[in-house]
């Protein structure tokens, strides 16, 4: 008596959803049974989780405006990896290639910001972000292409070096550190002048900022490049095999090159759109997005419009699962933490039910 | 597969009748009942609330404790938003939380929210802000506090000191977050080896840097490295967990905590710590929040000024109970010394230098107070440096320290 995994053919949609949707209801339930454990009630955590505090609150325009701006930056950045991913290029340097695009941008915002009128600045800073972290992201191809590097490890470990650059600005009081306050003692990062964020579209209070938009334009126009464009059916190509491509005359060097700085380029894009909307720079400004990207593109199957949905969801579930904790006293941040992990985590058994069934092996059947 | 599913299903079902049925009871005891006052606190950690050691947690519990004093209740009362980083657009975000959840005040902990702080003063005129180490303050609704640790940790020294006396060894080691770099750190420092030299004038303080507020494994090593290279026989701390102490007892040494009294970790070799209770501070700001009744462009008013700068004469900090570890007449030191601070008759960083006999007593002597590269600092006789130094600009170690 045993088991064995069976590739799936094919898999319906209702069963695909219903999977997806008992794995959801399943990680609640255990969140649930925690919370009971600690002595809260699930069902009110959950109502403020879902509605992400947005109830009975008398600034929810201000709840909706924070969480597009967890959203943002997610989407763009999820967007911007399922490029790579698609072409089986494992880009898990969304972190550094967003801290580049931030450093980038701010120093346009702080050493331009004041001189320039502001679209002008907003621009300039979009466009050295995405040529900062365009090139983080493009080196490691290079390296790849030419020495044959993994470029898992190589983007992973940039990724600290990324980091640490920026605590370095952060951390050193310098007369050539113009991104700290000059004026103060210990080292604050120094807020950019008005002029250098983001306009907002006004509806009554609530404030459209339109990186919103912005977000919404690229990932229509990276959908259709992927889905309508020949460089996308070349990625699609060398992501299913680099020697097939290679064949049918593709030079798969060039495509390599081209789409990781395109992938990396729109990551930077995100992080001028995240810095122009927080006027600032801080070491926690990339919010973890380049990880949890990661988990977004790939639960979303690499589709730009459902990396969109998932976004969404995902934003909600960190944002909402933050605004929840804070009215319970026993539940900090770690369990909101958690439970997105619990619930990442049986979504992901449903994909493998998705992929695969589990198969009674025949009585006497041999392997 | 249609079986497993099936199973699932059950299983989940169970789960969430188990959730349904267990409901009842946790909701009967929120029943809402009228608070003795209306106050809504709100707080912003850096890490999380259910912290057991450390930053956060001595925040948390001064918060709560000082609700507690004031008859408020922490389980209706105040929310928090925790694990913020210093971050200006989550600070933000986490206050919009608190506003939203109708907070009348919001405490701020951390250095690094300063910027936000001011804006969401700013932002939102009827919420009282208050920050935690910061400098920025509007006239209304925005204040800062922090307290006069060089004071307990002048204590602490006296107590290192005499230990120091007692054991022959004049040196004394002290693992610093920072030195020179932030004026916590140096005035700390400069603090605690004032009240050594006062035990003993031969003493000499060796100071090791972290570089950071809290490293668990060099904050260990750096304490071994002190009392193994530089024969140190009193460990002192400015650092956020107990390995320090734990390393001296380890090593048949004493030492000197900081923060939480560190008995408990090592009761062989913890002397005194110098200690904070955020609650002092935490009840003084709720109360003036609620004096204002309503109209939160009156606190800084209420609260006698925009920086709350309170030491040993307001009980905000304090050297833990003396332990038997340390040597004879220490409490009979440490005693009169803290009279001398409470009734405003001394301080630490004056031109005025404290002598202790090893029977205890206490006897004041004129000397210019001096840094370890000779500078004088304040002339012999002169009044104590102004608050502004020590809590912004003290870049400088005093004579007889000595950075390893």
């Amino acid at each position: 008596m045993g088991f064995h995994i069976v590739k799936r053919d094919s898999c319906p949609l209702w069963k695909k959803a219903l999977l997806y949707v008992i794995a959801v209801l399943a990680a609640l339930v255990l969140g649930g049974v925690l919370l009971l454990a600690m002595g809260v009630d699930p069902l009110a955590y959950y109502s403020r989780m879902f509605t992400m505090g947005m109830v009975g609150n008398k600034i929810a325009y201000k709840a909706f405006e924070n969480y597009l701006k967890v959203f943002v930056p997610l989407a763009l950045t999820s967007v911007a990896l399922s490029l790579a991913f698609k072409m089986r290029f494992w880009n898990i340097g969304g972190e550094g290639q967003f801290i580049m695009g931030s450093i980038a941008a701010a120093t346009v915002a702080l050493k331009l910001g004041p001189v320039l009128p502001s679209a002008i600045t907003l621009i300039l800073m979009c466009l050295a972000a995405m040529l900062a972290a365009g090139i983080y992201g493009a080196f490691v191809a290079v390296l790849k292409v030419k020495f044959g590097t993994n470029e898992t490890l190589m983007t992973l470990m940039l990724n600290y070096v990324a980091l640490y650059v920026l605590m370095f600005l952060g951390d050193r009081k310098a007369d050539w550190n113009f991104f700290l306050q000059e004026q103060s003692a210990r080292p604050v990062f120094q807020s950019f002048a008005d002029l250098a964020s983001f306009p907002k579209i006004m509806f009554g209070k609530f404030g459209l900022n339109i990186c919103v938009i912005l977000t919404f334009l690229v990932g229509t126009l990276v959908f259709v490049y992927l889905k309508y464009t020949k460089h996308g059916y070349e990625i699609s190509v060398v992501g299913d095999s680099a020697g097939t491509a290679h064949y049918a005359g593709m030079k798969v060097n060039a495509i390599v090159l081209r789409t990781v700085f395109l992938s990396a380029c729109l990551i930077g894009l995100a992080a001028a759109f995240k810095v122009g909307t927080a006027g600032v720079l801080s070491t926690a400004i990339t919010d973890d997005v380049g990880w949890t990207g990661i988990i977004v593109a790939w639960l979303s199957q690499l589709n730009t419009a459902v990396i969109f949905v998932v976004s969404a969801l995902i934003s909600m579930l960190h944002y909402g699962s933050v605004a929840a904790a804070a009215t319970f006293s026993k539940v900090d941040s770690s369990f909101a933490n958690m439970l997105q992990g619990v619930i990442l985590f049986l979504v992901f058994t449903a994909e493998f039910f998705i992929r695969f069934r589990v198969v009674r092996n025949k009585k006497g059947g041999k392997q | 597969m249609k079986k497993f599913l099936a199973l699932v299903m059950a299983l989940a079902m169970t789960l969430s009748l188990a959730a349904c049925g267990n409901e009842a009871p946790s909701t009967s005891g929120s029943a809402s009942q009228p608070e003795v006052a209306e106050l809504k606190v709100g707080a912003i950690y850096i890490n999380s609330k259910n912290d057991t050691a450390g930053y956060t947690f001595a925040h948390h519990s001064g918060i709560v404790g000082g609700m507690k004093d004031l008859g408020l209740n922490p389980e209706t009362q105040l929310v928090i938003v925790d694990e913020v980083p210093e971050d200006k657009q989550q600070v933000l975000a986490a206050v919009d939380t608190l506003v939203g959840q109708g907070a009348d005040i919001i405490f701020g902990i951390s250095f690094g929210y300063i910027d936000a702080m001011e804006e969401a003063a700013g932002l939102y005129p009827d919420v009282i802000f208050s920050h935690g180490t910061g400098y920025k303050s509007n006239e209304t609704n925005f204040n800062n506090y922090f307290g006069r640790a060089y004071q307990a940790r002048y204590l602490a020294g006296i107590a290192a000191g005499l230990k120091s006396l007692e054991t022959g060894n004049n040196n004394v080691g002290y693992v610093a977050a920072y030195t020179t770099a932030y004026a916590e750190t140096a005035s700390g420092i400069n603090g605690f080896a004032l009240g050594v030299q006062a035990a003993n004038p031969n003493a000499k303080v060796y100071v090791k840097n972290l570089g950071a507020w809290a490293d668990e494994v060099n904050e260990k090593a750096y304490a071994e490295e002190l009392i193994n290279t530089f024969n140190c026989g009193v460990i002192s701390q400015h650092c956020d967990s107990a390995q320090p102490q734990i390393a001296a007892q380890n090593a048949g040494v004493f030492g000197c905590g900081y923060n939480s009294d560190m008995t408990a970790d090592a009761p062989a070799a913890h002397l005194t710590a110098a200690i904070w209770n955020w609650n002092v501070y935490y009840a003084t700001a709720m109360q003036a929040a609620m004096d204002c009744a309503g109209d939160a462009s009156k606190f800084v008013e209420k609260m006698g000024g925009s920086a709350y700068y309170g030491g040993l004469k307001e009980g905000f900090v304090d050297a833990s109970p003396l332990t038997e570890n340390c040597a004879a007449n220490t409490d009979k030191a440490i005693e009169a010394v803290k009279a001398m601070i409470v009734n405003g008759e001394w301080d630490v960083f004056s031109g005025v230098k404290l002598s202790i006999a090893a029977d205890g007593t206490v006897t004041s002597a004129d000397a210019a107070l001096v840094d370890n590269a000779g500078n004088e600092i304040v002339a012999a006789g002169g009044p104590s440096v102004e608050d502004g130094v020590i809590t912004g600009t003290m870049n400088y170690l005093v004579a007889g320290v000595e950075e390893v």
